[in-house]
């Protein structure tokens, strides 16, 4: 690690600590995630080899955080250490989206801005699909930035077991649900693309709205948040959501017009967040379909 | 979550056109250097030590799928490109040999333990000098572990062909898997394109096939957008030498009139006439050999019989 400067922590990533340091030798600024590698009997474990071994293929998208290398380091407790060397970007789409709303000047995000964001995510979305890989945890914190490029790449892909989405984070942080899908919040153990299709639903209407769609604090709540605005969900527009694991009997509430929830967004994008926030996940438009939606018509695409 | 050398860059089971497209732009960073060929061409004394860690890496995964041990050699290779060559000490060779399989089983679940390999006898590695070097390798690779090798290409390439009948399809397949196999141990062939070796060796096992589709499957692949013709006939004139080596055996029985299955049965007769079980006048070794030879005459047959049913194209 002697090749890289710690310049400052950076974040608290699911997996462990974020660094954003300098390469000394180029003095290209990295992203340093440490993980722990727990070495057993039979060396590098396979389920860390196969899965570093993914997210290094995955992140040859443009739109996907580029591991740039892996490096391993025996502690000095003698515990074999992986730091995943990514590249570094200044800023997220959360941070982005703050100094929107607080600050010197709050201001909404141009429309232009929020459609070419909301299409990079889409192209990363699709393709971790294509290759048969679910995020499971797209938030605005794990959408990085350049600014000055205006372009957004997804960061901290979720791969397996090695690597599970836990309820609690590394430090103990409370893991955020606003993102997450009624299917999973519901109990659902055969969930699919979906489950990323309605974090990009909320990701979108949070661009336009500059606050959280849907700011649950447990579990139970934040499917509250989804019913009180969606309407409780029936088993004639959701087959089988009765039967899931964690359902209840809740409140009925009926379904609201989407549209006040994001006033500032024309009916192209409501029809397109409408379909990202399908209840039925085999109903939901997939990232592949959205980039063809006609709310991104007047996107100039050639440059993606 | 297996890595499975067919559909590398992907563990969902419909091949995406976007996945296509990254396998034929990814495939230079899953092989050797130019400069690496050029010098296990250039000294002999290379190629030896090449040589020894292939044939450490054959006995270890003799016992399994051949795919694993493609995936050895492939990483291999790669190191050997990224770290110049190892000085030819013994123990160092079958050192990488045994991290290059140990790396490969992982990546394929495959039900490999290094305690049984441990276990031979000469040269004893402790686990933590295996995982060293483990680490090495990673490191060289760049942790690139999900080799595009020139099985990731073969249904691709078929789906070109447009032949319907499942059974031609597998044994063009098998038969091109073979050739794919053979031409990894040939330094000649190093140079190559992954997708192109694919080319080649389905090219080359059409013609011994199925000869009279030859022509149109030579123009299916040359009209591919991803392959360069020029080397593809020039991978597939270099791979010649190799096919002929391995197929020698199946046209001399197709073109003679005494087959394989007379042999045996003469063979078997005579042992019934002698009273006991053993086999007369061969040695085990060459029989099995010969019940190759005739399974492949008549899977020869079979499918020389089946041509007319390829679709005309």
């Amino acid at each position: 690690m002697e090749k890289y400067e710690k310049l400052e922590k950076v974040g608290e990533g699911t997996y462990g600590k974020v660094y954003k340091a300098k390469d000394k030798a180029t003095g290209q600024l990295v992203a340093l995630k440490k993980t722990r590698l727990e070495m057993d009997e039979e060396g590098v474990p396979p389920t860390a080899l196969r899965e570093v071994s993914l997210l290094q293929m995955l992140s040859q998208s443009l739109y996907i955080v580029r591991l740039l290398c892996v490096e391993h380091v025996d502690s000095k407790e003698g515990k074999p250490v992986l730091y995943l060397v990514f590249e570094y970007l200044d800023t997220d789409l959360k941070k982005f989206i703050d100094s929107h709303r607080k600050g010197p000047s709050p201001r909404p995000l141009a429309p232009s801005m929020v459609q070419s964001f909301l299409y990079q995510l889409c192209k990363g979305v699709a393709h971790c699909h294509s290759h048969g890989v679910l995020h499971r945890d797209l938030k605005p914190q794990n959408l990085l930035l350049d600014k000055e490029r205006g372009i957004l790449k997804i960061a901290d892909l979720g791969l397996g077991r090695a690597f599970t989405v836990p309820l609690k984070s590394y430090t103990h942080e409370i893991v955020t649900l606003w993102y997450r899908a009624p299917e999973v919040l519901l109990g659902s153990t055969h969930y699919s693309t979906g489950v990323d299709m309605w974090s990009v639903g909320c990701i979108f209407a949070e661009m336009v709205r500059r606050q959280a769609l849907f700011p649950g604090d447990s579990e139970f709540q934040q499917l509250l948040h989804i019913f009180r605005l969606l309407g409780t969900p029936t088993d004639k527009q959701w087959p089988g959501v009765n039967a899931l694991r964690d359902w209840h009997v809740y409140p009925q509430w009926q379904p609201q017009n989407l549209a006040r929830a994001v006033p500032a967004l024309g009916p192209d994008g409501v029809d397109l967040l409408e379909k990202m926030l399908k209840y039925d996940p085999a109903e939901r438009i997939s990232a592949k379909a959205a980039l063809d939606h006609p709310y991104f018509d007047s996107l100039d695409k050639s440059q993606f | 979550m297996e890595f499975d050398l067919e559909n590398p860059l992907t563990i969902s089971h419909d091949i995406h056109s976007d996945t296509l497209t990254s396998m034929f732009s990814l495939e230079s960073d899953h092989m050797p250097s130019e400069i690496y060929f050029q010098t296990v061409q250039a000294r002999d004394f290379d190629i030896s030590i090449r040589r020894e860690a292939i044939a450490s890496i054959s006995q270890l995964c003799c016992n399994y799928d051949n795919l694993l041990q493609y995936l050895a050699v492939n990483y291999l290779d790669r190191f050997l490109s990224c770290q110049g060559m190892l000085q030819p000490k013994p123990w160092l060779i079958k050192l990488l040999a045994i991290s290059c399989v140990s790396l490969a089983a992982k990546m394929k679940k495959a039900d490999f333990s290094l305690a049984d390999v441990q276990g031979d006898g000469r040269i004893i590695f402790d686990t933590q000098t295996i995982q060293r070097m483990e680490v090495l390798i990673l490191g060289a690779l760049k942790w690139r572990m999900r080799s595009i090798t020139p099985f990731s290409f073969i249904s691709f390439f078929n789906s070109l062909f447009k032949l319907e009948d499942p059974p031609l399809l597998q044994a063009l397949k098998a038969r091109a898997a073979q050739i794919i196999f053979k031409s990894q141990k040939d330094v000649e062939l190093l140079g190559f394109k992954p997708s192109i070796i694919a080319a080649s060796a389905l090219l080359s096992a059409s013609h011994e096939l199925f000869p009279m589709q030859y022509p149109c499957f030579k123009k299916a692949l040359s009209n591919c957008s991803y392959v360069n013709k020029e080397n593809m006939l020039q991978c597939y004139s270099a791979m010649q030498d190799i096919v002929a080596d391995g197929f020698d055996s199946v046209l001399e029985m197709v073109s003679s009139s005494v087959t394989a299955a007379n042999v045996l049965d003469h063979n078997f007769s005579s042992s019934a006439e002698s009273g006991t079980t053993t086999v007369t006048g061969m040695t085990p070794l060459r029989l099995e050999k010969d019940m190759k030879r005739r399974k492949i005459s008549e899977y020869c047959k079979d499918h020389r019989v089946q041509i007319s049913q390829i679709q005309n194209c």
